[in-house]
């Protein structure tokens, strides 16, 4: 692992009881402080898994992963400081406040005081919520959950932010907002690693791709390497299909 | 500790917020105190207060019935009557009135039964005496019919055939002694010194109760004193169920995924659960309480005593909380569904009450349920507070039922954190 490299994955396998083909196929990963790394892949391919693995949800039937030099078993507090999660499905009370979330996520991270009240309200403020800190979860539009999932996610300025699917299921102007926000989160120094079935998305957001199948990375580059070394590949859609074949997995 | 206290903050305002939930915390448990207490009050008080309704058909209308009559009467036991619809009792209306439900039980005295024991009395005595004396006299004996609804338990049959015999074997005994007492006075000429009939003034054995009880004076166990404690029991480790739906929520809404990945302990997470539930459990315990003190006595039943030992009561309170709070953790963390824990949860308290003597007291119970409720955390508490409630127990003899209860908490807690580094 170089300096440089803030995730580094080495034969990470997974193999779930009952189930014939393992998960993760023996992968080889890594990536660089400051990417934003697009991890693209059908249905089942081994995405949520992958992630879920490197936040210390699950644990591998075999392999390596060190986050930020420090191997994730060994140092599993310290390194849950330097990650965030953004999960798929919104990860929040509905039945709390948005300020009453953000205050106890924010806590469970370390943050306390007046140092978590100027964070609540300064990333409230930057994602068009601050009129709706007081309202309950279970009243918000989709939308909004979604920009409030992100700010639970952030709030202890991670090193490294992991986004599984973080633009599902929202309205345009939503989307739009959390890619820009992702951005300038990726400008300001955080690494994100980040799965989307939106691989337009993807090819506008990402420094680099995965395109992982079957439990194995099939392909990796910038995105304009992909649909270089992809034959009559146009868009980034194009190398997916060309890759994945069409075939439907679900 | 900060991350324990923000824990405990959010799972209070969590609880707070559902009101519905909460009503039914408090609700449930004081309905089921209630309506539990007050049908065993009345099955209790058929048998003990009021007693079991029997009708006596006293064809003798002699001695053997007035003293029949007298010591039914003066049993707790019985609810007797000798007329049915203002008419005076006969075999067959005794037997229709039973028929119907209108009587447990009936004592049919048959005509010339006094007599009848006078001359089998004064049969036997002349015959201990020497003197000849007809077969016939020798072989009179009487028979009591006792009517029973078939219904009727055993216990109460066996209660009251005994008291029968009690008072038949009474009026034998006097009939004789009447009968030597006038045997002995026609054999002594000297009247003024003839032998008095003290038989009534005699009391040769008498029996004293004593409750095996510290209280200087004995409370008697009632069904309040029973019943409260039982199903305050039994309605805070139904907690399991609000406790299954809580965990089971955090996994529904997604924020168990986030909680994996933030950097505190599941064990921090989880005792701020824990904490919040226990206090919900005690606040059960000490509302039941003071309905039992406050609220029975105003729909006509025994106010409920505590006994006195508050430290002990609170401990043991405490106890149950945390056992109650770590059989619920442990089945939410088992259970797949909000379904499937809640009717796993309801399940298993059911059971654990049935052979915790909770439904049934443990001592009517046979030897191998009597052992198998002795594991039952729903006994070990329920046998602290009937310590408490009616032996009067000092704080150090419910310590052991404590430390039980606190480890099964432990044990059960431990199993949850277990089971949820093993589905990893």
């Amino acid at each position: 692992m170089t300096h440089n490299q803030i995730l580094y994955i080495e034969k990470l396998t997974k193999q779930y009881k009952g189930v014939e083909e393992p998960s993760l196929k023996s992968i080889d990963l890594t990536i660089n402080k400051g990417e934003v790394f697009g991890l693209l892949g059908p249905n089942g391919a081994g995405k949520t898994t992958l992630i879920s693995i490197i936040c210390g949800i699950l644990k591998p039937t075999y392999g390596r992963v060190l986050v930020d030099g420090k191997d994730i078993y060994s140092h599993k507090d310290s390194i849950k400081e330097l990650i965030g999660v953004v999960p798929q499905d919104i990860a929040l009370y509905p039945m709390l406040t948005a300020k009453e979330n953000l205050n106890y996520f924010g806590a469970l991270y370390g943050l306390k005081g007046k140092v978590l009240e100027d964070k609540i309200n300064y990333w409230l403020e930057r994602l068009g919520l601050s009129h709706a800190a007081n309202k309950r979860i279970d009243k918000f539009s989709g939308g909004m959950k979604r920009r409030i999932n992100l700010i639970a996610s952030v709030l202890h300025d991670p090193k490294i932010l992991f986004l599984d699917e973080p633009t599902v299921g929202i309205d345009v102007q939503s989307r739009a907002e959390i890619l820009e926000q992702l951005k300038i989160i990726n400008k300001q120094g955080t690494t994100i690693l980040y799965t989307s079935h939106h691989l337009d998305e993807a090819e506008n957001l990402c420094t680099n791709i995965g395109i992982i199948d079957f439990g194995n990375i099939i392909a990796k580059g910038s995105p304009s390497e992909l649909v270089k070394n992809t034959e009559e590949a146009r868009n980034l859609e194009d190398v997916f299909l060309h890759l994945t074949k069409r075939k439907l997995r679900d | 500790m900060y991350k324990l206290l923000a824990t405990i903050k959010k799972e209070t305002t969590i609880l707070l917020r559902d009101q519905f939930g909460l009503a039914i915390l408090f609700l449930m448990p004081i309905v089921l105190i209630i309506v539990m207490t007050f049908v065993q009050d009345a099955a209790f008080s058929s048998i003990n207060e009021k007693g079991v309704k029997i009708v006596l058909v006293d064809n003798d209308q002699d001695s053997l019935g007035v003293a029949i009559k007298r010591g039914l009467k003066s049993t707790d036991l019985v609810e007797l009557s000798d007329s049915i619809d203002g008419k005076l009792a006969t075999e067959e209306s005794a037997l229709s009135a039973i028929k119907n439900g209108a009587f447990l039980l009936g004592v049919v005295i048959p005509k010339n039964a006094t007599n009848n024991i006078r001359h089998s009395v004064d049969g036997l005595i002349q015959s201990t005496l020497g003197n000849e004396v007809s077969n016939q006299s020798l072989s009179d004996s009487v028979e009591i019919k006792i009517i029973i609804d078939p219904i009727a338990k055993n216990t109460i049959i066996e209660g009251v055939l005994s008291n029968l015999r009690e008072f038949i074997s009474g009026i034998k005994t006097k009939v004789m002694f009447e009968t030597f007492s006038e045997q002995i006075a026609e054999v002594i000429p000297d009247q003024e010194n003839k032998p008095q009939n003290t038989y009534e003034k005699s009391q040769i054995i008498t029996y004293k109760k004593q409750f095996a009880s510290s209280f200087e004076h004995h409370k008697v166990p009632t069904a309040v004193q029973h019943n409260v404690p039982a199903w305050t029991i039994f309605a805070m480790f139904f907690i399991v169920v609000s406790l299954v739906a809580n965990i089971m929520n955090e996994k529904k809404e997604g924020s168990v995924f986030r909680l994996k990945t933030v950097p505190s302990s599941y064990l921090t997470l989880i005792m701020g659960k824990v904490t919040v539930f226990v206090v919900i459990c005690t606040l059960q315990f000490f509302s039941m309480m003071l309905i039992g003190i406050y609220v029975l006595p105003m729909i006509g039943l025994d106010a409920l005593d505590l006994g006195g030992n508050m430290l002990g009561v609170t401990l043991l309170a405490i106890s149950t909380s945390f056992a109650a709070t770590g059989f619920g953790v442990l089945v939410g963390t088992f259970a797949k569904s909000q379904q499937q824990g809640a009717i796993l949860g309801s399940l298993l308290v059911l059971l654990l009450s049935a052979f915790g003597g909770i439904w049934v007291p443990t001592y009517v119970m046979p030897g191998s349920m009597r052992m198998i409720s002795e594991l039952s955390p729903m006994n070990w508490s329920l046998s602290g507070f009937y310590d408490l409630f009616l032996k009067g127990a000092d704080t150090i003899d419910i310590l052991w039922n404590c430390l039980k209860l606190m480890l099964f908490f432990i044990l059960t807690t431990g199993m949850a954190i277990r089971m949820n580094v093993l589905k990893r």
